[in-house]
């Protein structure tokens, strides 16, 4: 009873102090009439109000401590595309021993109506709660009565035993808010790092002392009481070539650094790199798995039996490991068990067959480091603090003279030094058995590149016969070759490559190193095509771009609030060389360019001439950067503008006699 | 006793039998491997009929992915839910040379909310289970057995349901007591079943072998058309604590009526008296009801909760009318009973929705042909469809995803096969007159008003009521044209029985004109150009087109004042096919430059040879239509 009453007490002085939950039901004239033009005139539905309150307090229900969160808001819905508002799903976590808890769901429809205010209250049957699958719990409720200008209410009490992360707050949605705030109570004996993303604000922050806020087994402990406002927060909108929205959305984290215990002492949690380094490399799932040289030795010999130089020892250990162990799929910095079962079953995660990459270079006395990392999808990891919840993949470097590689094993197609673009993520960390870790750019080591090299004839029947012949290189041969092995064989491939073509025949085809993947991808193929489109008299007509041409802008949208991530450089280059039956007088064509990217982001050119009885055609597309910035994105559009005006043009070819 | 007894032994003996298959990949003919990505090495699909509420299956399948498209083959998903419980799973999994690697049980499957994504809340479940296998081929071989407490759906058999699949050998077994009354439907099967019959059981065994996999061909009735298949459907069943008896659609609709339908009228008296007042002015049924249905409309959204045999029965009309929520059934259901109130009579009537054209097969009923609800008011003649889980679409039009087919009409006096209304060629409509104007730098701005009726009434219909920065995005998506800006978006929504959208954009194109050299390069037709199909060859299926439209364009561009004239090349097209015609022409009349175009697509099924001439056709459109002219600037 002592608990309830302090509680009572505590949200009274809440009550008198900084800001304030809002009394559910109050519907004012001003919600009803809300202009959305204030927000954004494109909303169908507006948070007009929020309010989150978590704190830790001592469960009536375990006897230990939680995290008690309660979620409060208010919604305008402006037309039926905004209805879905009214459909909530609240997910959950679970595992076998620990779950949380949604109590105290309340939910109403507001509908102004005859000059007055009807609610229609939400009822309890109409809360559903879906098992997921085996950790997720989604709680499901939808509100009653919903129509153009509907209020809809509602709010909810989450109880979880998970204080590490305390509670995440997302200032942002998919709708715009008005008004969201965010307070918390920290209990002194904790220690959070607290770090706010996205590029919105805060309106207002502020915190202060909240005396005794709760009693662990009759010892007062005060609170730290600190309040985060947003106001008018523009919806969140994702958009195209942007990698995880979580590291673009407005939101405060939390992560636990320590606890002071009551008996004195205290458990650290977020630690300094160095305790993390020393923590990681003692751990039986991931420092000790880079310590199984033994595992090797044996089979060490016959891996080597052709290597010489320290170069080729690490690339026959990297293909050994490929074929040894296969990828289950699954993401992750620790082994599942251990190597030595990875490599019985020959199946394992990342960390598995990239810890045996480590311990396999190790054996064969190669400088081999682990390098943990947060995937694209993932997000990008927190460098003022380690937060050693935000990597989840491990990959392997290995040292050799002056130069390092960074390597995946689990991507059966990408050769020595490539990384798959799931890795290419802003910077990761390198653990190492006996040195500091330190941060380490995630870059692909090797450029990509494509080049379509076409030599032809233009042949009496107006018909052109040639022969295509296509380098790839980097992430352009990796997609490639992925994309080849969906195949039964290249042959079935091709097929499906020709039907996709319809104006061009494929008539023979060879495709060299889809297999030796340290060899540049090249595929030749012989083709005919008719690509004169309207030819009158003795003129022709013809237009270069057909191969790969740029036919659509990639960039539509007039603005961009985040950064264009391509993923890597790239480099496309088309040279065509066609023999013409007689002399020909050029008398149009695409004019010649030269444009670039400001500060040396890329670059298009593109050069088309007659000499003799031959037209040639030569056209370079780089990209330098992985990266762009909004304020370069204007420069972008542009850019992908012009290459495409120009190659609207066609040549026009006139026989002179 | 006796019976069951040898029953057990026989699938023992199978058991034993199955384990000792070789499964190297090797030994798949070569004729199976063409065009596959996974073969079915052996099926064996038993369902053991013991009693209405006791239907055991059991599945033995072993099956070789062979390369890594066909890694999804090789999934197994199994729902369940009250009336559906799995008694076991296991498997195993063999590599190439067919050497057991790995075992699994029924722990490694995942458990998971058969939640489909739409609806609220759903209480069936899946176990699913994929294995994580990277070398290729490699073979998974599944055992499991389900239980179902009802016989009013039985799992049909359907040896072969992808084109990229083939199938070594496959059977379906059926037992069933010797007084079972069954209907037994099968299509694409060669023969007759083998039977055996005593007095305890009647056995039918289907079987096929070597069914090579097909390369899929674009523009193919749906495979469910043609497929082999086995579906069969007792006389007398129970479901969920329902039970009855039906051998033709007259009685599963009299069923539906009596049993399901039954007593979900009520409406409160409030609201019977809003309807009663709502009508009251009204003349003619049809003007009542259209009143009726934007009432309903208005009142309530679709939200999707299937519980137990609510799969089959609506929630009442009480409940609809207080929520103002409900599900297909729900919302026809009330609709239905806002129409009572008006002594209007209609009909709850069961569909297969979707865009592709699927009828109710008229000389085989059972339970699960449709998937949807609509309503269909005979009115003495005028007869009228509603679509009652959309606020937007007008009253008395289907839409595409119910229109041209055979559905179910519940009524009291049974079930009555009705076909709904057919959008026609000349009915998918799209009008657009586009006034635009070239300036000196080949910028083109102007005005284009489309409107767009039938079948492409709904291609547009979820744009208008969307928010102007969203409509442009998505506009910028179908006039797919480098730097499109639209400066105005308006929509105007035509709610007759033939509705109409008419969209009329102001536009920028700059830079759509390009001047090279002193010329201007210009495609005429800038915003509907037909797509090119894939050129199949040796074309085994027919040439199915699902629906006909009819397309006309009249685009004015006002040239600037520099071009010179008489310039014109010989540009217009005229062609003619089976799949629709199709013309094009250009004229020059002073400082104006018409552009003229008008398509005609076909509906129908075409002969396989045809696809010939349906590629040739449509790749001579898109030659057409992505015609450039050339005109000469003065000096």
């Amino acid at each position: 009873m002592r608990k309830i009453s302090l509680l009572i007490i505590f949200s009274f002085s809440l009550f008198t102090t900084y800001a304030q939950n809002f009394n559910f039901g109050t519907i004012t004239l001003d919600d009803i009439d809300f202009d959305r033009n204030k927000i954004d005139s494109n909303a169908n539905a507006v948070v007009l109000k929020e309010f989150g309150t978590a704190s830790v307090q001592i469960s009536d229900r375990t006897g230990s401590t939680e995290l008690i969160f309660e979620y409060h808001v208010k919604i305008k819905i402006f037309n039926k595309e905004g209805y879905e508002q009214a459909n909530v799903v609240i997910p959950t976590y679970k595992d076998g021993t620990r779950e949380e808890l949604i109590s105290a769901i309340r939910a109403s429809t507001f509908n102004y109506e005859n000059g007055g205010f009807v609610e229609s209250v939400m009822d309890k049957k109409s809360i559903f709660t879906e098992n997921k699958s085996k950790y997720t719990v989604l709680t499901k409720f939808t509100l009653p009565n919903i129509k153009n200008g509907s209020v809809i209410e509602y709010s909810y009490r989450l109880e979880s035993p998970n204080l590490f992360n305390f509670k995440t707050w997302e200032f942002q949605s998919d709708i715009p808010k008005v008004y969201s705030e965010y307070l918390v109570y920290i209990p002194a004996i904790y220690n959070y790092n607290v770090s706010l993303r996205g590029f919105n604000k805060l309106s207002d922050t502020r915190s202060e002392l909240a005396k005794e806020c709760m009693r662990i087994n009759g010892t007062p402990i005060d609170c730290s009481k600190i309040w985060y406002i947003m106001k008018n927060v523009p919806a969140f909108v994702e958009e195209d070539y942007m990698t995880a929205a979580s590291n673009f959305k407005s939101a405060i984290h939390f992560e636990l650094s320590d606890q002071q215990m009551l008996y004195g002492g205290s458990q650290k949690y977020t630690k300094t790199w160095k305790d993390i380094d020393y923590e990681l490399t003692s751990e039986k799932s991931l420092g000790a798995q880079m310590k199984r040289k033994d595992l090797f030795k044996d089979a060490m010999p016959a891996i080597l039996k052709n290597s010489t130089d320290d170069l080729s020892k690490a690339k026959a250990i990297f293909e050994y490991i490929k074929k040894q162990i296969k990828w289950n799929n699954y993401l992750g910095k620790y082994s599942e068990d251990n190597i030595k079962k990875a490599l019985d079953l020959r199946s394992g995660n990342v960390a598995d067959i990239n810890l045996s990459l480590i311990s396999a270079l190790s054996a064969a006395n190669l400088d081999a480091e682990a390098v943990i990392l947060s995937t694209r999808e993932n997000g990008i990891v927190n460098k003022l603090f380690p937060v050693i919840s935000d990597f989840n993949y491990l990959i392997a470097k290995v040292n050799i003279n002056d130069k390092s590689y960074l390597l995946d094993a689990s991507e059966p197609l990408a050769p020595f030094g490539l990384l798959p673009l799931r890795c290419i993520n802003d910077q990761g960390r390198v653990i190492n058995l006996k040195k500091p870790s330190y941060w380490i750019d995630l870059v692909a080591g090797q450029k990509t590149s494509t080049s379509y090299i076409m030599e032809g004839k233009l042949e009496a029947n107006g018909k052109i016969k040639g022969t295509i012949t296509t380098h790839s290189t980097g992430y352009a041969a990796l997609n490639k070759r992925t994309e080849i092995k969906k195949y039964s064989s290249p042959d079935e491939y091709v097929e499906s490559l020709d039907e996709r073509l319809p104006k061009i025949q494929i008539l023979k085809q060879q495709i060299k190193n889809i297999d030796s993947i340290e060899n540049i991808l090249t595929e030749i193929y012989d083709v005919e095509f008719s690509p004169i489109a309207n030819a009158s008299n003795d003129d022709l007509f013809f237009n270069p771009f057909f191969i790969n041409p740029v036919s659509k802008n990639p960039f539509k949208l007039s603005m961009r609030t985040y950064p264009v991530d391509l993923g890597a450089a790239s480099d496309e280059r088309v040279i065509i060389n066609i023999v013409l039956p007689g002399k020909h007088e050029m008398t149009e064509k695409p004019k010649d360019l030269a444009i670039g990217l400001p500060n040396g982001g890329g670059r298009y050119m593109l050069k088309t001439l007659v000499e003799d009885n031959s037209l040639s055609f030569s056209q370079i597309l780089q990209f330098n950067k992985a990266i762009y910035q909004p304020d370069e994105y204007p420069y972008l559009k542009e850019f992908y503008s012009k290459i495409i005006q120009n190659q609207k043009a066609d040549v026009l070819l006139k026989k002179t006699k | 006793m006796k019976p069951i007894f040898i029953f057990f032994s026989l699938i023992f003996l199978a058991i034993t039998v199955f384990s000792q298959e070789n499964y190297d990949s090797d030994l798949i003919p070569s004729n199976l491997k063409n065009r596959a990505n996974a073969t079915i090495r052996k099926e064996e699909t038993v369902i053991d009929m013991r009693a209405p509420d006791n239907v055991i299956l059991s599945v033995k399948k072993a099956i070789t992915v062979l390369n890594k498209n066909g890694d999804d083959k090789a999934r197994l998903v199994l729902f369940y839910d009250k009336s559906t419980s799995i008694k076991s799973i296991n498997g195993e999994v063999y590599n190439a040379a067919g050497i057991l690697t790995k075992k699994f049980t029924q722990s490694n499957f995942s458990d998971e909310s058969a939640a489909d994504g739409f609806s609220l809340f759903v209480d069936s479940r899946v176990k699913h289970y994929l294995p994580s296998e990277n070398v290729y081929p490699y073979t998974v071989v599944y055992n499991y057995e389900i239980r179902f407490k009802q016989n009013l759906i039985i799992p049909d058999w359907v040896p072969q349901d992808e084109d990229d699949i083939s199938v070594e050998k496959s059977s379906y077994t059926f037992i069933s007591k010797p007084t079972d009354e069954l209907r037994i439907k099968t299509q694409s099967f060669e023969g007759k079943p083998e039977e055996t019959i005593n007095d305890k059981q009647k056995i039918l065994v289907w079987k096929v072998t070597n069914l090579p996999a097909v390369r899929p061909e674009p523009y193919s009735p749906g495979r469910k058309s043609y497929q082999t298949s086995v579906k069969i459907a007792t006389k007398n069943f129970t479901y969920y604590n329902h039970s009855g008896s039906y051998t033709n659609w007259q009685e599963l609709g009299k069923w539906n009526y009596d049993d399901l339908l039954k007593n979900k009228k009520n409406l409160p008296p409030a609201t019977v008296q809003t309807i009663a007042e709502l009508v009251a002015n009204e003349k003619t049924d049809k003007d009542k009801a259209r009143k009726i249905y934007e009432y309903m409309q208005k009142k309530t959204r679709y939200i999707s909760v299937q519980i137990g045999i609510g799969g089959f029965q609506p929630v009442s009309a009480s409940e609809v009318d207080r929520l103002g929520y409900g599900d297909c059934k729900a919302l026809v259901n009330y609709t239905q009973s806002l129409l009572d109130v008006a002594g209007i009579e209609s009909y709850y009537c069961i569909v297969e929705a979707g865009n592709k054209k699927v009828s109710l097969d008229p000389n085989y009923a059972s339970m699960v042909q449709g998937n949807h609800i609509i309503l269909c008011m005979p009115l003495k003649g005028d007869t009228t469809w509603l679509e009652c889980t959309s606020q937007k679409i007008p009253f008395g039009f289907l839409s595409t995803f119910t229109d041209d087919r055979l559905v179910l009409a519940c009524t009291k006096d049974g079930g009555k096969l009705l076909k709904t209304p057919k959008l026609s060629t000349a009915e998918n409509l799209q009008i657009r007159n586009a006034e635009l104007k070239i300036l000196p730098n080949g910028n083109v701005i102007g005005t284009m008003k489309t409107t767009f009726s039938g079948s492409q009434y709904d291609n547009n219909e979820e744009l208008i009521e969307k928010a102007p920065l969203e409509q442009k995005k998505l506009l910028a998506k179908v006039y797919d044209i480098d730097n499109i800006n639209f400066n105005t978006v308006n929509y105007i929504q035509r709610k007759n029985t033939d509705p109409e959208i008419i969209e009329t954009i102001n536009l920028e194109m700059p830079h759509y004109g390009t001047i090279n050299n002193n010329r201007l390069f210009l495609k005429l037709n800038a915003f509907n150009v037909q797509n090119t199909i894939s050129e199949v060859r040796n074309r085994t299926k027919p040439v199915y087109i699902n629906r006909g439209f009819t397309d006309e364009d009249t685009i004015v561009y006002n040239l600037p004042d520099e071009i010179e004239k008489n310039l014109l090349p010989e540009s217009d097209k005229k062609l003619k096919s089976i799949f629709g015609e199709y013309t094009c022409r250009t004229i020059l009349d002073d400082k104006k430059l018409i552009f003229y175009r008008k398509l005609v697509m076909n509906e129908g099924t075409f002969p396989p040879e045809t696809y010939a001439e349906f590629f040739k056709f449509t790749t001579e459109v898109n030659t057409a239509d992505n015609l450039k002219l050339i005109l000469s600037l003065k000096k």
